[in-house]
């Protein structure tokens, strides 16, 4: 890295570099020009004569010139630059139970949503706070009309895990060269890897404008990857309704009990999973019953567990158990949840994940629930006697 | 109305799930029979050549243990149970070392497990588990109740037994590799003992299916805590995946294994014992047929019983618990021996080890299940347990109805005789004679078809 260009970036925020014409403008100054230049063209073409070149041809010709260098130069309508694709790449991973996922620019930050047949719903907000650079051109004259897309989630991950490919390669090289060092303590981090090392690598997100590919430049070490995908006609499925002034009961623990809880009830390969929450024993119970049994948790005695706990009545719903079960992920990289249910019976789960820097991030679940049938509540009642 | 009803504690748990992991290996199934001084976890495996039980002393082995009783049958309780769930449910869990350093490694405070068995309610195997942090998990499992097999083994007819560390054991284990199928124990000369592991060729044309391999560890006597073989280079084979299966659990229990067994093709019995754990386990020992030096026994009358007393108890069980019960099965098919390879029975006196006769992973198995494996007689009533015996039939002929009387006879007193130079001969004689009513899958063992 040349010691100059440093000089120059640390004093560049101190003094911002301003273009004659302004970055909003750009586009429609070339489009104008462009404008200029084929009517004078035109013009030209139509009458021929050694006046008409200084007179029209010339500025037609300079006119494009200029015009088509400003149509270059118009920023792309969304670009941002993080330094780290982990903490995306990890937040993305949690919603990944479908296949494309909503995206939605806004000037906070980049909203995925994952849908799943309008019963299941998954939505990470990339904070802004996430990315070095980021900046959201919004033309004006579209009312501030926000970017969005859909695209393939999957494919977005795997293109997210090339970045720190390079020194996987480069481990793995060095783990064939010398097969008895690798053995050693191969688990340790390489304290010569370039994230270690910071060795700046960027990836940078470029949406151009609407209906363009969506952009992925990863460049480390010399390597620069450049992968587009394709995005898709958004689909706009409305949001699951969650009604939070109609709250039948909060609860905010630790996202390890919860996912402890589900791990206890996998076993038995349930269908569905009913929760219950009560206010007083067991206050919170999940059950379900599967082929091999039936299980429950309960926390009559673990009170302590919940941070928070309010609640007006006993709210008892019952969900399919692998919907709820697509949520692992996030629970097992969050740190806390807050456990909610609304009137209606929809679950909102939403959790707190902690990332490096200390930067939240929030990941929201939504859930409808069955209806409630009446051999259902039968079963319910069958089990509370047996207790 | 609880039958049985115990509490273990997170040793007990850790303790239990070793024992089913071991049965796992055998079969899906584990039986469970509860008295009042003890629990017994039995697994049979499914080509009934392999039979561990694991016996928990009621009164070291659990924190509190109290077993009522159906009203039928105040004296023990039966059940079958899918070990797949059992085993999950008493799983390893992983500690929460962050929010609870000091007790990292310990999670659960107490599992409190009862048996339900009563009319108009569901019949349910119950387990609670406490964890440390204030969560309660509860599981139901159904449950079937049906009498469990047991093997029997005669220890009189059991005059070789060796008792060896099982830490030892283990080690001298860890050194054969993957895919073999056979070890091979038997004393070579005064001072050292072999451990062979061997895998047969199984060829079907030019594809070698199964790749012959033979790893061989000689062991000092020493090493031996015993070593009382009567009969020196003794070939005793039993299957790798039940003896190391063996081999696991009794090194989690550090203590001494001691095995008993008579001769190829009659029945290995392996045991050793933990805190309040008795481990008891019978291999089928995969024999020659007519190998020299050796004294064959005919199977005695009482191996083959009628069914009836199972078929009895099973109804008798059937009126008493609410539990769904299987219908009575008919008994077993299972294949007796299969048809003897052509290999020549005579390369005895090299240092190859016996081919497989008992080979039931083997590839070449016949299809026909005609010959009815009569069931083991379940003699419930008799506290000792003598007589409900499961034995291996050890008889050498395919199917002594088919094989003409006459080589039958010639067979046996051939074996009588003991060693002839002409036992080999006679044997292949009686061998290679095809019925004319033999199945055709018979015959193609034999390769005279080829397709």
């Amino acid at each position: 890295m040349d010691s100059q260009l440093r000089e120059i970036w640390a004093t560049a925020p101190g003094t911002p570099f301003q273009p004659t014409v302004g970055k909003d403008t750009q586009f429609t100054v070339a489009f104008t020009l462009l404008l200029l230049g084929v009517a004078l063209f035109g013009g030209f073409t139509l009458n021929r004569s050694f006046i008409n070149i200084p007179l029209l041809g010339v500025p037609a010709s300079l006119a494009l010139a200029v015009g088509t260098v400003y149509m270059f130069c118009a920023p792309p309508l969304f670009k941002a630059i993080a330094s780290s694709t982990r903490q995306i790449y990890q937040l993305l991973k949690c919603i990944s139970f479908t296949a494309k996922v909503h995206v939605q620019i806004t000037q906070d930050g980049i909203r995925f949503a994952a849908d799943h047949s309008r019963v299941m719903q998954g939505v990470a907000f990339l904070d802004k706070e996430l990315f070095t650079t980021y900046t959201l051109n919004l033309a004006e004259n579209e009312d501030g009309a926000l970017p969005q897309f859909q695209i393939n989630l999957a494919a977005f991950l795997e293109a997210l895990q090339i970045f720190g490919a390079s020194d996987v390669a480069a481990k793995q090289a060095k783990a064939d060269a010398e097969p008895y060092r690798s053995n050693l303590r191969n688990y340790r981090p390489d304290a010569f890897s370039h994230q270690t090392l910071g060795v700046p690598g960027t990836c940078c997100l470029l949406y151009e404008e609407d209906g363009s590919p969506l952009s992925i430049i990863l460049e480390e070490t010399g390597v620069k990857t450049r992968c587009n995908m394709v995005t898709y006609t958004p689909e706009q499925p409305d949001d699951i309704p969650f009604d939070r002034d109609d709250l039948a009961f909060k609860i905010i623990m630790h996202s390890k009990w919860l996912l402890d809880s589900l791990s206890e009830l996998a076993p038995m390969s349930p269908t569905r999973i009913t929760i219950s929450a009560s206010p007083n024993a067991p206050f919170l119970a999940l059950s379900s019953s599967g082929a091999l049994g039936s299980a429950s948790v309960d926390f009559t005695s673990g009170r302590g567990l919940l941070d928070t706990f309010t609640i007006d009545t006993k709210w008892t719903q019952s969900f399919k158990f692998d919907l709820v079960k697509s949520a692992t992920e996030a629970m097992r990289v969050a740190s806390k949840v807050s456990f909610r249910g609304d009137g209606q019976g929809v679950l909102s789960l939403q959790f707190m994940v902690e990332v490096e820097g200390g930067t939240t991030s929030f990941l929201d679940f939504r859930f409808v629930p069955y209806i409630a049938q009446d051999d259902d509540d039968e079963i319910d009642t069958d089990e509370e006697e047996e207790d | 109305m609880v039958l049985l009803r115990f509490t273990l504690s997170e040793e007990g748990v850790n303790a239990l799930r070793d024992a089913l992991a071991c049965l796992n290996k055998f079969s899906d199934e584990v039986s469970l029979e509860a008295k009042r001084d003890k629990l017994v976890f039995t697994a049979l495996n499914s080509s009934k050549s392999a039979y561990a039980a694991f016996s928990f002393a009621s009164s070291r082995f659990f924190s509190k243990y109290h077993f009522e009783g159906v009203a039928q049958n105040r004296e023990k309780f039966f059940c079958k149970l899918y070990n797949r769930a059992l085993l999950s449910l008493f799983r390893a869990r992983t500690g929460d070392s962050l929010h609870d350093p000091e007790k990292g490694g310990s999670v659960i405070e107490r599992c409190d497990v009862a048996i339900e068995d009563e009319a108009g309610k569901k019949s349910r195997f119950i387990v609670k588990i406490a964890c440390r942090n204030g969560m309660t998990t509860k599981y139901r499992l159904p449950f079937e109740v049906s009498p469990p097999v047991h093997a029997k083994f005669d220890k009189d007819e059991a005059f070789n037994s060796w008792t060896i560390s099982s830490r030892t054991l283990r080690q001298l284990m860890d050194h054969f590799g993957p895919g073999i199928e056979y070890l091979d124990i038997h004393s070579e000369d005064d001072s050292t003992v072999n451990f062979t592991c061997f895998t047969e060729k199984v060829a079907s044309g030019d594809e070698v299916l199964k790749k012959p391999l033979h790893t061989s560890i000689a062991v000092e006597k020493d090493e031996f805590d015993t070593f009382d073989v009567s009969e020196d280079k003794l070939h005793i084979v039993v299957s790798v995946k039940d003896f190391r299966a063996i081999t696991q659990h009794a090194a989690f229990l550090g203590s001494e294994v001691s095995a008993q067994y008579s001769m190829p093709s009659r029945p290995m019995q392996i045991r050793y014992d933990g805190d309040g754990v008795k481990c008891e386990f019978l291999l089928m020992t995969v024999g020659e047929r007519g190998a020299p030096g050796q004294r064959t026994k005919r199977p005695r009358a009482g191996a083959r019983p009628t069914p009836r007393a199972q078929q009895l108890e099973a109804a008798a069980s059937r009126a008493t618990s609410n539990a769904p019960t299987p219908a009575p099965r008919p008994p077993p098919a299972t294949r007796r021996e299969p048809i003897p390879s052509l290999r020549p029975t005579a390369p005895r006196q090299s240092q190859r080890p016996p081919p497989a006769t008992l080979d039931h992973e083997s590839l070449f198995v016949p299809q026909d299940d005609d010959y009815q494996w009569e069931p083991v007689r379940m003699n419930e009533d008799e506290e000792e347990e003598a007589d409900a015996r499961l034995e291996w039939d050890a008889s050498d002929r395919p199917n002594p109805s088919a094989v003409k009387m006459s080589s039958v006879i010639a067979n046996q007193t051939a074996q009588r005789n003991g060693p002839g130079p002409d036992n080999s001969m006679e044997q292949d004689q009686a061998l290679s004679y095809i019925e004319p009513t033999q199945r055709l899958s018979q015959a193609r063992q034999f390769g005279l078809f080829n397709d």
